[in-house]
């Protein structure tokens, strides 16, 4: 704080001498003396607070100013003054005090209830649960406090789409740190290996990520989706597929029911992947190969890896047929046969074949088949409707054909006649 | 019974004109009369376009919105909607194939010169217009193909120098290809050109019904010459009729069999917003001019080349019209081997630049 | 038998005269048939009424009971019609925003449910939970007919 005094004092002294009318041209609202000053500074780590407060920040347009947060004394007009820290002036928190400055406010629920009556008040309280707080707690002051993903001023709603904390917007604001590994250097997992830096790059090549920024879907999830807001950890050994379930509900259900949910600790991520969650296909299902399942199942004798066959075997044989009776529905519909109940029904197919993919994550065969036997049903139906189509088809063309046979035999009559006639004209 | 019916009309309205003109009209037969049939097998097919078409009007809806929609309709729900569009479809490449075989017959055997230049005037401008009813027809479907040859089409309209543009938006009824160019060409397919044909067709038929049948200049001259005598007659009823009715029905038959081995197909409904799928190209009888057009460096000595490219044809198009005034010799009777080779020449040039367009990437 | 051959051979001319233009009648009667035969069934009017772009029946008003829907076709994809415990009667796209499966309706909660991962709609077509991004695509319900024997047609907003 000395340092900065140094700093100041010469441009106060300054500001004294040449614009004296400073003191005299106070605003006529509540006097805040931080920003006219601050704002001016040549040093951008003291400017810049001030710019960012006077533009976009709730707090400001909520009627709260610096003092409200630094203490000290807005309506001085020189430095002493107002840093006095006999008036409340505790400089720039940091670590455990600004958790402490943020939630005098933010963990008042009487206070909360003028400003924002459904906004929590216990996000001080989960934040001490967090990894980030308790590595707080333990003296390790690198860690994340309120300002480094929602930023100390020029704050906004998380519901504005400019906001570090937007939906969209997460993902990099965590990756600030966690991509960065000169930052992580420090921390350790818990067998003593570094923590990854990987994880953004990851999350990048996953569906969720395409879905959050190219689907437009808000709903999809990104980080503090799947490790928590404020008490951001890594869901626990058991709690993954609790995670993934929140939106994969079926899949949890029945991967939960599974041989797989006791073995597997790291539950759907074990085949899925936690941060690169990619699109999944068939192909992931067998014993050979690129499959997931090839990784421990292999061998006729693996009941494993014969349930992964099966399945897999299946899936490709409906798709299949969705894809020949497609084609072969689309061939007759482009010559002219009315087909919209097959493609009706080929609908249903696709979507047996999409209950069937999550069956399989119950693990057992005998479960996939019916809904496989349904669809398959289904293709049989509409092969045969085609097949009809394409007799039609070949009916119209006899038809056509006798039609023509027609003509020609009285086009060959006609030449005959034509032949009489000319002969009766000449004789 | 026919002659019953004929008998109560003559009663009243005094056929006896029209009775006299039909016994004794005649048909001159000579080795090149065989051409005579083209004409009327055009008319025949362009009677079949009109009943087919008004047909198909029945169901046919002319909006973006449900053109594609309402032939798949026809096509797949109306009882034989299927026949009637094959037909329609089928018989429209072959009227404009006859259109061109009978112009060719006429330009090569000179039947334009004195005294039946109207009748060729007629006849140029009915090509014209058989050529603006495929055109326009060929869009109405709505499918992709259909779709983009016409943004082709008439894009090419938008190079004609100084009015060119437009012309562009007079035909695309707007600056792209929508539905209301659909709205506009439906107009064009459907009144204002069957309108404009019959009045010619009338006119063309009078004329040659008037006139009679052209002979061959060869045969003219040699009969001057006195080589050959007086040609022999056919009766025009019922000989000649009963020859051309023979004509039609192998027409009629050719058609039934196209449709029957060849269904013309519904294609993707068009969808503005997509890429021009590659190798995008016109009908076969706008593929020899949009081949060259193509061919054309797109700057010739200053100017763009494709606006020369469509001024050359607008060119050629006028010179064709004023054929009968510009061939004097042919008027005259005497030989005209220019305007043959020249006549050889388009032949060719049209055969193997459709050709050509047909198999170029 | 060398008496009057000319008779004979005009006789047997004539004969095939007759022959051939009876041959010749029916041979334009037949197709003159196989031309009117098509044509005059071409004219009538087919069952399905007009092509389904702008719109579809979705069955009688008076089956459809209250708290029950069923599915209809929408030119080749699937619809559903609801009707709720108000007698209100509306109608959606079935084919579920998330991966296309056919949406059901649940009489026990009143929500649109896909059977394929959960998600749920309300019966304003919006999302309630699940994974689907988008709201169902809601339709028009038009009643038409004689009253008491409605039937419900359904178009595009």
């Amino acid at each position: 704080m000395s340092q900065i005094a140094r700093r100041c004092l010469p441009l106060i002294a300054a500001m004294a001498l040449f614009a004296p009318s400073q003191a005299t041209a106070q605003p006529a609202q509540a006097a805040n003396t931080c920003l006219t000053c601050h704002s001016t500074l040549a040093d951008t780590r003291l400017a810049t607070p001030a710019k960012l407060f006077s533009g976009t920040d709730i707090h400001r347009e909520r009627g709260f100013a610096c003092a409200d947060c630094h203490g000290g004394d807005p309506a001085a007009a020189e430095k002493a003054r107002a840093h006095d820290a006999a008036k409340g002036y505790k400089g720039a928190p940091r670590g455990q005090a600004q958790i402490t400055a943020c939630a005098r406010c933010h963990s008042d629920a009487d206070l909360m209830r003028r400003y924002a009556p459904k906004q929590r008040v216990d996000q001080a309280t989960e934040y001490a649960t967090s990894v980030h707080g308790k590595q707080l707690a333990a003296g390790h002051t690198n860690v994340a406090t309120c300002a480094s993903c929602h930023g100390p001023h020029g704050i906004r709603l998380v519901s504005d789409a400019k906001s570090p904390v937007f939906p969209t917007n997460v993902a990099a604001t965590c990756a600030a740190c966690h991509a960065d590994p000169r930052h992580m250097a420090e921390y350790k997992l818990a067998d003593g290996t570094p923590l990854p830096t990987t994880q953004f790059a990851d999350y990048k090549k996953s569906v969720h990520y395409a879905a959050l920024t190219k689907g437009n879907d808000l709903s999809a999830p990104t980080c503090n989706d799947c490790h928590g807001n404020h008490g951001a950890t890594p869901p626990g050994v058991g709690a993954v597929s609790n995670v993934c379930g929140t939106c994969h509900a079926v899949f949890a259900t029945k991967f939960q029911s599974s041989v797989h949910a006791q073995i597997f600790d790291k539950g759907c991520v074990e085949c899925h992947s936690n941060h690169a969650v990619l699109k999944p296909s068939d192909a992931m299902l067998g014993s050979t190969g690129h499959a997931v399942c090839a990784t421990c199942h292999s061998g006729a004798d693996d009941k494993g890896a014969v349930a992964a066959d099966t399945m897999h075997g299946q899936f490709e044989q409906l798709e299949a047929g969705i894809r020949r009776s497609g084609a072969l529905i689309g061939r007759v519909k482009n010559a002219g046969i009315e087909v919209s109940d097959q493609e009706l029904a080929l609908r249903e197919a696709s979507t047996k074949l999409t209950l069937a993919r999550t069956e399989m994550h119950g693990f057992v065969p005998a479960s996939v088949t019916p809904i496989i036997a349904d669809g398959a049903k289904i293709v049989e139906s509409v092969d045969a409707a085609g097949e009809k189509g394409a007799a039609e088809l070949r009916f119209r063309r006899r038809g056509l054909a006798i039609s023509l046979g027609a003509i020609l035999l009285l086009v060959v009559a006609l030449g005959l006649k034509v032949r009489q006639i000319d002969r009766r004209s000449h004789s | 019974m026919v002659k019953g019916v004929v008998d109560w009309l003559d009663e009243r309205l005094d056929l006896s004109d029209l009775k006299h003109f039909i016994a004794e009209k005649g048909v001159p037969i000579h080795t090149q009369e065989v051409w005579y049939y083209l004409g009327g097998m055009t008319m025949f097919l362009f009677g079949v376009q009109v009943f087919t078409g008004i047909l198909l009007l029945l169901y046919y809806r002319p909006s973006s919105a449900e053109a594609y929609e309402s032939v798949q309709f026809i096509v797949t729900q109306v009882k034989f909607g299927w026949l009637i569009r094959n037909v329609h479809s089928w018989s429209a490449n072959l009227l404009i194939a006859l259109a061109f075989a009978h112009f060719f017959s006429v330009f090569f055997l000179k039947s334009y010169r004195k005294p039946r230049e109207l009748t060729w005037l007629t006849g140029i401008l009915l090509l014209f217009l058989m050529l603006g009813f495929g055109f326009s027809g060929y869009l109405l479907p709505w499918n992709e193909l259909s779709f983009f040859a016409t943004k082709v089409g008439t894009g090419s309209a938008g190079a004609v120098p100084v009015v060119g543009h437009f012309m562009l938006r007079l035909l695309r009824s707007g600056d792209d290809v929508t539905g209301a160019t659909l709205s506009r060409f439906y107009g064009l397919h459907v009144a204002i050109l069957p309108a404009i044909t019959t009045a010619l067709v009338a006119g063309h038929l009078l004329l040659v019904q008037r006139q009679g049948m052209s002979v061959p200049p060869g045969i003219e001259r040699a009969q001057k010459a006195g080589k050959l005598g007086p040609l022999a007659q056919m009766k025009f009823f019922p000989n000649y009729i009963l020859r051309d009715v023979l004509a039609w029905y192998v027409v009629l038959a050719i058609v039934a069999a196209l449709a029957a081995f060849y269904p013309w197909e519904l294609g993707t409904k068009a969808d503005p917003f997509a890429v021009v799928p590659p190798g995008i190209r016109p009908e076969w009888y706008f593929l020899a001019v949009f081949y060259t057009l193509k061919l054309i460096p797109s700057h010739i000595m200053g100017f763009e080349g494709e606006q020369l490219g469509v001024v050359a044809f607008g060119i050629v198009a006028i010179v064709l019209v004023l054929v009968p005034f510009l061939d004097r010799r042919a008027s005259r009777g005497e030989r005209s081997p220019v305007f043959t080779v020249l006549a050889a020449l388009g032949l060719v040039y049209l055969v193997v630049f459709t050709i050509i367009g047909h198999y170029a990437k | 038998m060398n008496e009057d051959p000319i008779p004979t051979r005009a006789a047997a001319a004539f004969d095939r005269r007759r022959f051939l233009d009876a041959l010749l009648a029916v041979g334009f009667v037949s197709t003159a048939v196989a031309i009117a035969y098509p044509v005059s069934q071409f004219l009538i009017p087919p069952a399905s009424g007009e092509p389904a772009t702008a719109s579809a029946s979705a069955g009688k008003a008076a089956a459809l009971k209250p708290n029950s829907a069923h599915i209809f076709k929408f030119g080749s994809r699937p619809g559903i019609v609801v009707r709720t415990t108000d007698g209100d009667v509306r109608a959606f796209s079935a084919v579920c925003t998330h991966l296309d499966c056919t949406v059901q309706y649940k009489p026990d909660t009143t929500q649109l449910w896909c059977a394929c991962h959960n998600g749920t709609y309300d019966l304003g077509g919006n999302v309630v939970s699940g994974p689907p991004p988008r709201a169902l695509e809601t339709f028009v319900v038009n009643l038409r007919g004689e009253p008491g024997d409605e039937e419900i047609v359904v178009s595009r907003a």
